[in-house]
């Protein structure tokens, strides 16, 4: 088991670092970088002279490799530098930046899991076959509807309309309430529907219509058998899903004008605001490989056949 | 006028009633008069809900150009003089007086006593001398770059605690309008210790001025509270003495439709950046619109003529002339965006009309590309020498309308065969194109300062460079430079005699027109939209928000 353990955060580790130099690499292919950004914009109008200078004072030009390592020593040490754009060092950033999409995205996700098992659970207990047919066409419904578009829709109708739920300086719990929704709706859809299909599947297998035969209810077919076993490529599902996630925060954020890392991400692209996309690269491989990890970790404790081969492996 | 308020139709007509019954019956008028004074008293008071679109980057004081960073700069720091807005003579504020030697290279001004920055210290000559050797000399050891608005900076001199003198190696006769900018906005000599890098934390910005940063959550929001011992305020201006509002909340909204919405839903008291096609959704409920102008540099398309293509005068005229400016500003704007008649507004100083030589004209265009050698070829494009007349333009976001406006223009040259490519891409690429002659033949430009040394930053090759002339911050030019040009923008900067000045700046726009090197679109104003019973928002000469004499009535 610990040698499983080990073996997998030394992938961990190898993850981080090819996303740590892949990243660095592109970001330095790009044509023009932060410093000719920020500095040409026609706003500061400042000459070439003043802007040569500033470039040497941030080593800009300086070998690649050089700052390459540079950035690697900084990176271990916890340095991660300064943003151009925003005039601050990035960990300070990073840490303003974090709490927000950290709740909108646990809370989205959590929302979209009851989605998806409230819809998965509706489609599997519908007794008429139209309405089957119906619950199971909402999720691509779900995803094939834009962020953005829910988004506006949402505040248009529940803030602007109906003013139940302020925008602008609402309370911590009432800001998250229509981007969660917003976020949750496409992050659903493709839970609900591999769950969905999943029960399909199972429903098919020999050992339901054994547990039929031994008179069981449907629901109780569905509950102790089926569930179970639909289950478990949802959580696969799960942890990729949190691509998505920062995904569509970045849209979520924009247009609720939430502080948080999708709308860092968005800005430091388009500012080419390296120091911050180095950061943010890091840590979403770390997170991913962290939530991966538990996902995989976490099979056992649902799967006892799983439990079973492991302890032969170790 | 400065300011176009446009209220319902209703609401005109009744102040109009109002007032001519208060001329009629004068007893009764009277009481009258006493309850529309209550309503015209400012309350003191209140918080001011102001809607950003973008979040404040590095606020530096030379980096107060960019609207979000200007808008928090000018509620925050004071400045030695203060440019009246109506009349753009430059007033005393925390200078009390000043003279200038004839040369314009030294300036001493008579600091205001009793003023503070927020951090108790107090803003002294020794302070102001700080201020100005770091703005005009910037600092290398703290990256902090060289402000834009100040020329030919010498050193200065602290007379007596209250006296400070400046030098310049060359005249600089735009110095004491520079002295009124939010660029030049006076901060604590903390402030000042700090790097380049760490000034992006609003907190860290510490200055004199009527407001003071109380907090910020970083891209979000930040908060500005009114310091009670606020007493140096403009010396000409009627409000005098601590700001009426309790407090301003910046809240960064990205999304138009949210911004106007939340207005509208009286969630919000005042929201910056509102496009044209916007305003008559908000003036219907009764909203108002704020449009005051930048009064720089026009809106306009300026051509690299290190390009070939663009090199022939005639074919820059021929683009000129083919250019209908009206259409752009009926189709895509509104009357607060008025049509360019010059390089630079007609509420800049030292314009001059020039609308006879901007006349839309396509049968002279026609004639003109003809001359030029530029025949239509087969598909109807003009050809010369195998070659096709097609150009390219990167689009600017921060310019309203941009990308429509470049499209617009590009459908009228195509009238005379003329291609025009609108190109979009991420900054960097468009950053990098956009300094390339041969990628980058057309480009969009404006910039807003109320001073003619604006039109030198603009055109100068080490300022702005907007030509791409040879010498100046693009290693892509060949050859192009005008040296007649040059020379004008020169003087300009440098002339200490305001009429002659003004003589000049009206040579350079002739000259600017006459070489074709610019097509001036409209004029760009910075709009704003207000709920009703916000009052009193000022603006300083190029459009940033003042909200040191704004007051909230109560709602209705």
């Amino acid at each position: 088991m610990s040698r499983y353990v080990i073996g997998r955060i030394g992938q961990a580790a190898l993850v981080l670092w090819a996303a740590f130099t892949i990243s660095f690499v592109l970001l330095q292919a790009l044509p023009g970088d932060a410093i000719l950004i920020k500095f040409l914009n026609p706003e500061l109008g400042l000459g070439p002279e003043q802007i040569a200078e500033i470039r040497a004072s941030y080593a800009a030009d300086s070998p690649l490799p050089v700052q390459y390592f540079h950035t690697v020593a900084n990176f271990l040490t916890g340095h991660f530098g300064y943003s151009i754009h925003a005039g601050v060092p990035v960990g300070e950033l990073i840490l303003a930046n974090l709490p927000p999409t950290l709740w909108l995205a646990t809370l989205g996700l959590l929302l979209s899991v009851v989605l998806a098992v409230t819809l998965a659970a509706l489609s599997a207990l519908s007794p008429l076959g139209w309405l089957r047919y119906f619950i199971q066409s909402i999720p691509s419904f779900f995803i094939s509807t834009p962020v953005f578009w829910l988004g506006i829709l949402l505040i248009q109708v529940f803030s602007f309309q109906l003013k139940l739920i302020p925008v602008i300086n609402p309370g911590p719990w009432e800001a998250l309430i229509l981007p969660v929704l917003t976020l949750a709706v496409p992050i659903s859809a493709p839970l609900a529907q591999i769950l969905m299909r999943n029960i399909d599947h199972v429903l098919t297998e020999p050992f339901v219509a054994v547990a039929r035969a031994k008179g069981a209810s449907h629901r109780w077919v569905l509950w102790k058998h089926v569930a179970k076993n639909a289950f478990l490529p949802t959580l696969t599902i799960g942890g990729i899903l949190f691509g998505e996630l920062l995904a569509g925060a970045v849209v979520t954020e924009a247009v609720f004008g939430l502080n948080g890392l999708g709308g860092l991400t968005q800005r430091s692209v388009n500012d080419q605001d390296i120091a911050v996309l180095q950061a943010i690269v890091v840590f979403s491989a770390a997170a991913f490989v962290l939530i991966n990890l538990t996902v995989d970790l976490l099979y056992p404790v649902f799967d006892p056949r799983l439990r079973v081969r492991q302890g032969a492996v170790a | 006028m400065f300011i176009i308020r446009r209220f319902r139709k209703r609401a005109g007509l009744a102040f109009l009633l109002g007032a001519t019954l208060l001329a009629g019956t004068s007893g009764w008028g009277a009481a009258q008069a006493a309850g529309a004074d209550d309503r015209s008293k400012p309350v003191q008071g209140g918080t001011l809900i102001y809607l950003e679109q973008q979040a404040h980057t590095n606020l530096y004081p030379p980096a107060g150009g960019f609207y979000p960073n200007g808008g928090i700069l000018n509620q925050i720091t004071d400045k030695l003089t203060y440019q009246n807005p109506k009349t753009l003579e430059i007033e005393p504020w925390i200078a009390e007086s000043w003279t200038v030697n004839a040369d314009a290279t030294e300036y001493t001004f008579k600091i205001r006593k009793g003023v503070t920055f927020s951090d108790g210290t107090p803003l002294d000559a020794a302070a102001v001398a700080k201020n100005y050797d770091t703005f005009g000399r910037g600092n290398r050891e703290l990256k902090l770059p060289i402000s834009e608005v100040i020329n030919n900076y010498d050193r200065s001199e602290v007379i007596d605690p209250h006296t400070v003198k400046f030098y310049f190696k060359k005249p600089s006769p735009g110095f004491l309008q520079g002295t009124s900018v939010i660029g030049s906005g006076l901060v604590s000599l903390k402030t000042l210790a700090l790097p380049y890098e760490a000034l992006g934390d609003a907190t860290k910005i510490i200055g004199s001025g009527p407001f003071v940063v109380a907090r910020e959550t970083l891209g979000r929001e930040l908060t500005l509270k009114a310091r009670p011992d606020y007493n140096w305020g403009p010396a000409k201006l009627k409000h005098q003495g601590r700001a009426y509002l309790d407090e301003i909340r910046y809240i960064v909204t990205p999304e138009d439709s949210v911004r106007i919405g939340a207005l509208l839903a009286g969630q919000a008291d005042i929201i910056r950046q509102i496009q044209a096609y916007d305003e008559k959704q908000v003036e219907d409920e009764g909203y108002l619109i704020y449009a005051p102008s930048t009064r720089g540099v026009n809106n306009s398309v300026v051509f690299r003529p290190d390009n070939p293509l663009v090199a022939d005068v005639r074919v820059r005229r021929a683009l000129l002339h083919a250019t209908n400016t009206d259409e752009i500003v009926s189709t895509l704007f509104s009357t607060n965006y008025p049509k360019a008649t010059s390089i630079i507004a007609k509420t800049a100083l030292g314009y001059v009309d020039l609308s006879s030589k901007l006349a839309y004209d396509i049968e002279k265009a026609k004639r003109l590309l003809d001359e030029a050698g530029w025949k239509p070829g087969m598909n109807g494009w003009r050809q010369k020498d195998g070659r096709m007349l097609e150009l390219s333009a990167y689009e600017s976001l921060p310019q309203p309308q941009n990308k429509e406006t470049l499209q617009l223009i590009a459908q009228q040259w195509e009238k005379i065969g003329v291609k025009l490519n609108v190109l979009t891409a991420d900054s960097g690429s468009a950053a990098v194109n956009n300094l390339d002659p041969a990628k980058a033949p057309v480009s969009p430009a404006m910039v807003g300062r109320a001073d003619p040394d604006v039109i030198k930053s603009q055109y100068y090759p080490t300022n702005r460079n907007v030509l791409l002339q040879k010498g100046g911050n693009s290693d892509k030019v060949q050859a192009f430079a005008d040296e007649r040009l040059n020379t004008l923008l020169d003087q300009l900067a440098s002339e200490p005699d305001r009429v002659k000045r003004l003589a000049i700046a009206g040579e350079v726009q002739n000259y600017v027109i006459d070489q074709a090197y610019a097509i001036p679109v409209f004029e760009e104003p910075q709009a704003f939209a207000a709920a009703p019973y916000v009052k009193d928002v000022s603006f300083e000469a190029v459009g940033r928000p003042s909200f040191y004499s704004t007051w909230l009535a109560p709602r209705r």
